[in-house]
């Protein structure tokens, strides 16, 4: 019967397969098209097919252009309303379907919405080309930015007439047509050098394969060996020639990926093997062959820092730092150089008791940068003794879940009801509705916790429908997803305490989505900048490694006893394990991407080796310890978006320290005034203001660093 | 580390809002990184299947206490009729060795009880035998049951035994279905009892039915060698094909 039942399933998604083979698409049965009746409008999934998305991408695309040619060629002269109103209400079909689309490829792909992927991507750059490039549009919105004085604007519209204004300056709107055409050159070089790149990281990461024999696995531990036996199993139904599958018959391989590399590190005791696979992973993109990326990114960094000489910036820095918490690169530098000293103190003192294990074991060597996750764990257990699976039962998914619910309710009143009539993506996906206070509806949160093989690695939050009050009060519907082992037969799902902390951090984000309330949905929930965005996220994280809000909700989920004090104790003391690594390391990586960014046009870096050590040379970084990306392997910088942007992460973690801190001195981490003024000046706002004065209308004062230096005890707290 | 690899878990959030955002920027660097996904249609289904489980538990659990009941009691139905295509046969392998009303009465209450023993038993986890095991076996018990009706013209006296052995196979076969179905935890008895009445009416249902299609021919001379052998052999035959299938396929 069993057996029935399961042929029956895949009878019924064999089908479904091959339903989207039709290849004639009548418009009338795109859900694109259509007006969503769905509770909330949240989208409907069920009737959403593959191949509904190109023709909606296609049309979505068509129909945005005529709106932004209809807005250019209005007769009447430009004014508030008829341009930046238009604009903000353009490309509603577009917006519908990318947030859907990009949405499921990020957490419930298949190989064709992937294969589409690859095609948008350029479709999709042109598409915002050719509307920051449009020069009528500009005309009309300087024309409206020269006159703005006159024309009794609210805060929100003219923080958004400047910001849309300052977008296309940005693209090169004031310059002349020579410069222009240089700036066209220039983006397309850096593009195609990005993406060469991206594509050389990615053949050195897939070229470099350990293959062990079952005598190389001493010290691995079963799920680990495993793994490693799969990935070889899969490697050898990938090959083509019968001498390669031969190579990986009865084998064992580990890669330079994170998921492969991590454990091996960590549990081999073949010292040699550890340093081989390491060394794979840092040398990615500097092996002088024909993927080397050491070219590569000195190009891109040169062509940046004359791409923006051209637009009248110092460096590139100085242009990606205007729109941004701190202003310019000297801000940066000085918030990382704060941290880098009491960071490199404990890494050094890491490295001493690391070394004193080896002494102790009998070794006769010196700790090496491929020994640290292996000897790093060894101090753990000595010095902290935490058994993360003692503290598994008292973490199940819905009591985490209760307390995140709950810790919102005493910041802001707001409620949760689970929804179970709404169908989602995937039956894992999750639905609640969210109210205010008053009873009033919030927004709609999905909750996608369970990892499973069609979705990303990674946690994040992201939006199928984001807030507006511009054409009524639209409300939003926000989605997190995960990556939490699922349970196992009928067990409840039971976290980690790492687990924990990262469902609280995206419900940060998903309460920055929800509690907004703006009039223009592009200034709406997340939109901010780098640096400040994350801060709505860490606030909250932090809130779950508070005793008193950790004990409201870490309850045994069979005896509904609480989590004993002593067990809380040894797992806040263990969070302040390894800090002086984890914190080197980025902040190396920091100061690199600031140092690459800091090139004037004049500077010609011919060896990006030599500028990366020179660099780290300056800073004094050890040689245990390597950037958590090395140049050629930064794809952060070189291939995405965070070029002079990587210390975002930490300047948020400043910020969450000291925005908690306040919490902390008034004696109640949920005194209600300060939740108040937290939510106003900062999860309703949006990017209306300044980052920066909102942060400072929250906390009375501009952000200190001490309380993060307590925080990853970097104050000589940690033992 | 934690918290800076927690920082790193990376949010990107490609807010709709954001027109001129390029969302493919994290995705190299999380195909780098991490590797490409691989999707392995086998797992996604088993997967999918899980969920779908967890879905309808939760969905149970937020329910009230007869609006469970109820659905217990269709869910039962559900697996005779139209789901449980061997518990049919077996039940209609009863139903054709006899039409004596004391004899299959006898039966019936056989099997009820032994699959209901079963059945308890398995879903309140004191017994566990794998599907390996049960499944194939169930599929005999079909092909003995209808051979006998062949070769016996009378049932013999210890019939309603045999059909008790075989009954606490079938409560083994319900009780995986019912596993793979889901109990809810805060209502767990009263759903497994729910779910057996179920099985029940359902079982009622089919003999129902079989009686209604032979009632003009039972008196009939012919009925032994023109229904109820010819019945038998297909069943036979069904029972052992399922044999097969489960054990070499």
């Amino acid at each position: 019967m069993k057996k029935l039942l399961f042929l029956a399933t895949l009878v019924v998604i064999s089908s479904c397969k091959n339903e989207t083979k039709q290849p004639e698409m009548q418009t009338s049965e795109n859900p694109f098209f259509q007006e969503w009746n769905t509770p909330f409008e949240v989208p409907p999934f069920e009737d959403i097919k593959d191949e509904h998305y190109m023709p909606a991408f296609e049309k979505g695309m068509e129909e945005h252009l005529s709106e932004i040619d209809a807005i250019v060629n209005n007769t009447e002269a430009p004014t508030f309303k008829n341009t930046l109103e238009a604009l903000e209400k353009s490309g509603k079909l577009l917006n519908k379907v990318q947030s859907v689309f990009y949405n499921l490829t990020g957490s419930n792909t298949n190989p064709k919405l992937q294969e589409l992927q690859r095609d948008l991507s350029p479709l999709l750059s042109a598409h915002s080309d050719k509307i920051s490039l449009n020069e009528g549009l500009f005309k009309r919105i300087e024309t409206i930015y020269q006159e703005r004085e006159g024309l009794s604007l609210t805060e929100e519209q003219l923080k958004l007439l400047s910001d849309t204004r300052k977008g296309f300056v940005r693209s090169g709107a004031l310059l002349n047509a020579e410069q222009k055409a240089q700036i066209t050159k220039i983006n397309s070089e850096i593009s195609e050098l990005t993406t060469a790149f991206g594509q050389n990281l990615l053949a050195e990461t897939n070229g470099f394969e350990l293959i062990l024999d079952k005598a190389d696995l001493d010290g691995l531990s079963d799920g680990i060996i495993a793994a490693a036996a799969e990935t070889a199993a899969q490697k050898m139904e990938a090959a083509e020639s019968d001498e390669d599958k031969a190579k990986y018959k009865d084998k064992y391989v580990f890669t330079p990926h994170r998921s492969s590399m991590y454990p091996f590190l960590t549990e081999s005791n073949r010292r040699d093997l550890r340093e081989k696979l390491y060394k794979s992973y840092v040398m990615r993109g500097d092996n002088g062959n024909k993927t080397d990326n050491k070219e590569v990114a000195a190009k891109i960094a040169k062509l940046r820092a004359e791409r923006a000489q051209l637009m009248g910036y110092e460096t590139h820095a100085h242009f990606v730092l205007e729109e941004r918490m701190l202003k310019t690169p000297e801000e940066v530098y000085n918030l990382l150089m704060q941290l880098w000293k009491p960071a490199l103190e404990r890494a050094k003192v890491e490295v001493a008791d690391m070394q004193a294990i080896v002494d102790a074991e009998g070794h006769d060597f010196k700790i090496a940068a491929w020994d640290w996750w292996q000897y790093s764990e060894k101090v753990r257990k000595a010095r902290y003794n935490l058994d993360e699976a003692a503290l598994k039962p008292y973490l199940s998914l819905d009591n985490v879940l209760n307390g995140v619910f709950e810790t919102t309710n005493k910041l802001w009143g707001v409620t949760y009801t689970e929804l179970f009539d709404i169908n989602t993506y995937h039956p894992d996906a999750r639905v609640w509705e969210v109210k205010d206070k008053d009873g009033s509806h919030l927004g709609i949160f999905i909750g996608d916790y369970f990892s499973r093989s069609n979705k990303r690695g990674g946690a994040w939050m992201s939006s199928f429908k984001s807030q507006s009050n511009l054409e009524g009060k639209e409300r939003p519907v926000v989605v997190n997803v995960c990556n939490f082992p699922a349970p196992v037969g009928d067990d409840p799902a039971l976290l980690s305490f790492e687990n924990v902390t990262t469902l609280f951090h995206e419900f940060g984000h998903a309460m920055h989505g929800i509690l907004t309330n703006v009039t223009y949905s592009s200034m709406s929930g997340t939109s901010g900048p780098r640096d400040f965005t994350e801060f709505p996220a860490q606030i909250l994280e932090h809130s779950a490694s508070e005793p008193a809000i950790l004990k409201s909700f870490a309850k045994h989920y069979k005896t509904g006893e609480t989590m004993p004090d002593e067990l809380i104790e040894k797992l806040l003391k263990a969070s302040k394990f390894n800090q002086g690594f984890a914190n080197t390391e980025y902040l190396a990586a920091s100061l690199l991407d600031m140092d690459w960014h800091t090139l004037s046009a004049e500077d010609d870096i011919k060896d990006a080796d030599a500028f990366e050590k020179s660099s780290m040379e300056k800073i004094g970084l050890i040689e245990e310890i390597a950037p958590r990306y090395r140049s050629t392997y930064f794809s952060h910088i070189f291939a995405g978006g965070y070029a002079s942007g990587y210390y975002s992460y930490v300047h948020s973690a400043v910020l969450d320290s000291d925005g908690f801190e306040a919490f902390k001195e008034t004696g109640d981490v949920f005194n209600p005034e300060l939740a108040a003024k937290l939510r106003t000046h900062v999860y309703e706002k949006g990017s209306t203001e300044e980052a920066m004065d909102l942060y400072t209308q929250f906390r009375g004062r501009q952000p200190k660093i001490d309380a993060l230096l307590k925080v990853r005890g970097l104050d000589g707290s940690a033992e | 580390m934690r918290s800076i690899k927690i920082i790193f878990l990376l949010f990107f959030f490609l807010s709709s809002a954001q027109i001129f955002a390029h969302p493919e920027d994290e995705l190299i660097i999380r195909e780098i990184e991490e590797g490409q996904l691989s999707f392995q249609d086998d797992q996604m289904t088993a997967e999918y299947e899980a969920a779908l489980k967890r879905q309808r538990l939760r969905k149970l659990n937020a329910m009230s206490g007869s609006k469970q009941f109820f659905l217990f009691v269709k869910a039962g139905i559900e697996h005779i009729i139209p789901k449980g295509l061997d518990h049919i046969l077996f039940v209609l392998g009863l139903f054709f060795s006899s039409l004596v009303f004391m004899s299959l009465l006898k039966q019936v209450t056989a099997f009820t009880l032994a699959h209901t023993l079963t059945l308890a038993l398995a879903a309140l986890d004191i017994m566990q035998i794998p599907g390996q095991i049960v499944e194939p076996l169930i599929a005999l018990s079909i092909v003995w049951i209808a051979v006998e009706n062949c070769v016996f013209k009378k049932t013999n006296k210890w019939r309603p035994l045999v059909v008790f052995g075989f009954g606490l196979l079938h409560g083994l076969g319900f009780a995986s279905v019912l596993s793979d179905y889901g109990l809810p935890q805060g209502s767990f008895i009263p759903s497994l009892i729910a779910f057996n009445i179920g099985v029940e009416l359902g079982q009622l249902l089919v003999l129902i039915i079989a009686l209604a299609l032979v009632w003009f021919f039972r008196k009939k001379t012919w009925y032994r060698s023109y229904i109820q052998i010819p019945a038998s052999i297909i069943i036979a035959l069904f029972g052992l094909f399922w044999f097969i299938e489960r054990v070499f396929l």
